[in-house]
């Protein structure tokens, strides 16, 4: 399965002054929830173009085309549950495929 | 308490093994579960401490790094790193691998090894690939810092 959506999220701290020669600092935050089901749908056509071109560019290489796209997939379709994440004191942030 | 566990017990008493060969021996006797994929930064506290015992085939590849300030250079706490990467999609980049065309193998091998990473493209076959897959789930890595390096790696499967 393909991965459906894909959930950001990162916290990071700003400083703004607080008056003369003072910052205080600002916790900022970013939650994103991208619909990739979408993004797919929207490279779907583009990918249909492009299908006999890379066919054509995997003749030149010898590359058996199909097994390309069925790699292609494979990849795509085992992106799902992939999870990074990164804690630092200047960010944290997070991505996780579903 | 059974007898193997007796005999173990008793091994480390008359200090014939080690504590850590005591624990492996025993985690073997008494195989557990993996613990649970966790998405929490306490990721690292968490991680298994064996790779024995696991019943079930590993789904993912865990890499958590946890590094110093003097390391990253970025005051304020240590920064971790924790990902976790599906092992279909270690298969699926295996096969990727294999769509390389050969006379492409000795530029890419070469380039690896220019940086540090001395990998033989035309030996990672498709063929292999289960059996690569098996035995990393009895993978685990752990890195160590020393002195002034206060890096921990630690790469394991669950």
């Amino acid at each position: 399965m393909i991965p459906w959506s894909a959930s950001i999220r990162v916290n990071w701290t700003t400083h703004r002054p607080a008056g003369p020669g003072s910052m205080t600092p600002r916790q900022r935050r970013l939650h994103l929830w991208v619909p990739l089901f979408l993004v797919w749908l929207l490279l779907l056509p583009l990918v249909l173009i492009l299908f006999p071109f890379v066919a054509l560019a995997c003749i030149f290489v010898r590359i058996n085309a199909l097994r390309l796209y069925a790699t292609a997939w494979s990849v795509l379709t085992s992106l799902r549950h992939t999870f990074v994440e990164v804690h630092s004191p200047a960010a944290n942030v997070r991505v996780h495929l579903a | 308490m059974n007898d193997d566990r007796k005999s173990i017990l008793e091994m480390l008493a008359a200090g014939k093994i080690t504590t850590d060969e005591a624990e492996r021996l025993l985690t073997a006797l008494d195989p557990k579960p993996a613990p649970p994929a966790t998405d929490t930064p306490d990721a690292y506290a968490s991680a298994p401490t064996s790779a024995q015992g696991r019943s079930k085939p590993p789904k993912y590849l865990r890499v958590l790094v946890e590094a110093d300030e003097s390391t990253t250079g970025l005051r304020g706490g240590p920064t971790t790193v924790n990902v976790r990467v599906p092992m279909q999609l270690l298969r699926a980049g295996v096969r990727l691998a294999g769509l390389i065309p050969p006379q492409a193998h000795d530029q890419l091998d070469e380039a690896f090894s220019k940086h540090g990473v001395p990998v033989t493209l035309s030996q990672i076959k498709p063929e292999n690939l289960e059996e690569l897959i098996d035995h990393l789930g009895d993978l685990t890595v752990d890195v160590d810092g020393k002195d002034e390096n206060k890096t921990r790696v630690r790469v394991f499967c669950e």
